[in-house]
């Protein structure tokens, strides 16, 4: 893959605080927002801004949304409307959030984005799929910049269940043990180096493989993308590896000096 | 910018009007499909009330979901096409990247609320660790033995042609020598009642682009395209069935559910699609149209058609599939190509009445063509919009 460049990027872990985001959006747009939603939000507001975009100017940048599961705050709350209200009564709000790039529209309609839009969701290796993404709609020529955004939910069956069956879970969750958690980053990427351009990449890969690599317990207790966004902050030069089961993403680059 | 046009090497479908491409493009031109109420399938008091179209299930083991059986069986059809076995592409970068909607979300509605309920057994938890062990493009991968990239695509209704569109991508920047795209999805209780709770599911059949259309069928299925690049096409004597020529996609960021009636997305979409293509609107034979029967998308895709494809023919085949979900876009795109290669195109099974506010009539009868590319195109929740350009086995 050609050199991409790295414009902007935010991690959070956890919930971000109605005060903190408030300084991007209003808080009275954001009252049907759910907090995976209000995470990447402000996740995305913050690596705009870093690559110097005005949140308010409309944009044809690409979005390309790693959506892990889904939203499961909403799938749950579409489940517990059948559960306790029937079938009849279940909740239309709750499943229209409940769709994958639910996220993807709330970043577009936000951030005025206007170009090309896709979500992944395959657990782990939705960054590495999103980031693939980004990655075909800038070579492609289809945007100028294209907004990486990563948000992961906790499914509350697994949080519950898995620490006790930690062994059963092993092989399909990084940490069965916990911690679960709501995670969200947000990546700014383009074909050509800006004014405000932090990385250069130089090397992505991303594939399945009959040889798994192992990582460190350390290195998988964070998801792949929150490891990258606490990587770019030393502004080190970095050789990055995410893997889990039969899969692998790399990724290398250095800073960008203008 | 033009790309390169990428190979479609096979070919594969498995849906509501037939169990391989061929038989689904029978389908279409008869206007046979299985439809009916979903029960047993589904258990909802809607059952009742709002049918579907229903594929047939492939017999498969019990940790494999239903959407990758449909979309496996698929799968085995563009390689028996291709006349490759898939073990044969060892060593080389074989990718996958496949639509999804239900696959990829937590559809494991009994085990939630036995979870709610305290009733959870041993056999929730069993049944947790296969829903986290099926993602499913990179279930497909382990299937096969690939060693390349794999992507699950959930951009609602669009994910099938988008898996489509960035498998040509993959090829044509030289990520891949080969990739497995398309789309699979299923009947399930989530989607089933929330879009009928949402108002767009009919208790008829569906009745695309007319007058008195009411809503949409939720459908199910799977297609599946071997795109392969000119090196490994060359190396294994290949024969095209066809090829992907352009690819497009713009967001509307509109509103959740409705697509923006200007189809500012759309047009977007088509345009960069026909554009990488390097063809115009007057090189079509038709456009597969999304088509849902709803009333908000028939009439956005009548904007976008009227204002860049003026006097293609429109096809709408959910009146034999009924609407797939996260497969639509890929089994369309097969559909397309068949309706290429047979130089003929179905008639829009369901339209009954003109809607004269749309400026066109869809296809009423089998009509043969001679230009040898056609568009399909996909909208979806959220404001995606998607398209893809397709030529025909002979395309020059």
């Amino acid at each position: 893959m050609n050199e991409m460049y790295l414009n902007g990027f935010y991690g959070l872990e956890g919930d971000v605080s109605p005060e903190e985001l408030a300084a991007f959006i209003p808080p009275q747009r954001l009252r049907r927002i759910e907090k995976l939603g209000k995470n990447v939000l402000y996740c995305a507001c913050r690596a705009c801004t870093q690559a110097g975009a005005d949140i308010q100017t409309p944009k044809t940048w690409g979005l390309s949304v790693a959506a892990d599961a889904g939203s499961l705050e909403s799938t749950c709350k579409f489940m517990d409307t059948i559960i306790e209200d029937g079938d009849e009564l279940s909740s239309p709000t709750a499943f229209a959030s409940s769709v994958h790039n639910s996220t993807g529209l709330m970043l577009s309609m936000f951030l005025h984005l206007s170009g090309p839009c896709v979500t992944s969701g395959q657990f782990d290796f939705s960054f590495a799929a999103a980031w693939l993404s980004a990655a075909q709609f800038l070579r492609r020529g289809m945007c100028e910049q294209a907004l990486v955004a990563v948000a992961e939910d906790v499914n509350p069956v697994a949080a519950d269940q898995a620490p006790a069956q930690a062994e059963q879970f092993k092989p399909v969750l990084r940490t069965p043990q916990g911690p679960f958690a709501r995670r969200a980053a947000a990546f700014v990427l383009s074909q050509r180096p800006t004014e405000h351009t932090l990385f250069c990449l130089r090397r992505f890969a991303f594939a399945r493989t009959e040889k798994p690599i192992a990582l460190s317990p350390q290195q998988t207790n964070l998801s792949g993308a929150q490891r990258l966004a606490a990587c770019l902050k030393a502004k080190q030069p970095f050789a990055f590896t995410d893997a889990f089961a039969d899969a692998y993403m790399q990724l290398e680059g250095t800073p960008y000096v203008n | 910018m033009p790309a390169p046009k990428v190979t479609v090497a096979g070919m594969g479908c498995w849906c509501a009007c037939g169990q391989t491409a061929p038989d689904c493009l029978e389908g279409a031109l008869a206007g046979r499909a299985q439809f009916g109420l979903p029960a047993g399938r589904v258990d909802s008091t809607y059952a009742a009330s709002y049918p579907v179209f229903m594929a047939p299930i492939p017999p498969h083991p019990q940790q494999q979901s239903v959407s990758l059986a449909f979309f496996l069986a698929a799968a085995h059809e563009a390689f028996s096409q291709a006349g490759l076995d898939p073990a044969a592409l060892a060593g080389k970068r074989v990718g996958v990247i496949v639509g999804t909607s239900v696959d990829a979300s937590f559809h494991c509605f009994d085990v939630y609320k036995h979870w709610r309920n305290h009733t959870y057994t041993a056999q929730d938890s069993q049944e947790l660790a296969h829903y986290f062990a099926s993602s499913t493009a990179q279930s497909v991968s382990r299937y096969f033995h690939f060693s390349g990239p794999f992507q699950t695509i959930v951009t609602a209704c669009a994910s099938g042609t988008d898996a489509v569109g960035l498998g040509k991508s993959w090829i044509d920047s030289g990520l891949c020598d080969a990739v497995l795209c398309g789309g699979t999805d299923e009947i399930n209780l989530i989607p089933y009642d929330g879009f009928i709770r949402l108002l767009i599911a009919s208790k008829d059949k569906c009745r695309p682009f007319s007058k008195n259309r009411n809503g949409i069928n939720i459908g199910e299925g799977a297609a599946a395209l071997l795109l392969v690049s000119d090196a490994l096409s060359r190396e294994f004597r290949l024969t095209p069935c066809g090829y992907v020529l352009g690819y497009g996609n713009a967001c509307d960021g509109y509103h959740p559910t409705a697509p923006d009636p200007q189809a500012k997305g759309l047009q977007k979409a088509i345009a960069f699609a026909l554009q990488e293509a390097d063809l115009q609107a007057q090189d079509l034979a038709f456009v597969n149209a999304h088509g849902t029967a709803s009333q908000a998308n028939d009439a956005a895709e009548a904007v976008a058609f009227t204002h860049l494809l003026p006097g293609v023919p429109v096809w709408g085949s959910k009146g034999v599939t009924g609407h797939t979900l996260g497969a639509a876009g890929a089994i369309e795109a097969v559909l397309t190509l068949c309706a290429l290669n047979r130089r003929i195109v179905p008639p829009t099974i369901g339209f009954e009445q003109e809607d004269e506010t749309l400026g066109f009539a869809p296809t009423c009868r089998p009509m043969g063509l001679t230009r040898r590319a056609a568009i399909s195109d996909s909208l979806a929740f959220g404001g995606c919009n998607a398209a893809v350009v397709l030529g025909a086995a002979d395309y020059e």
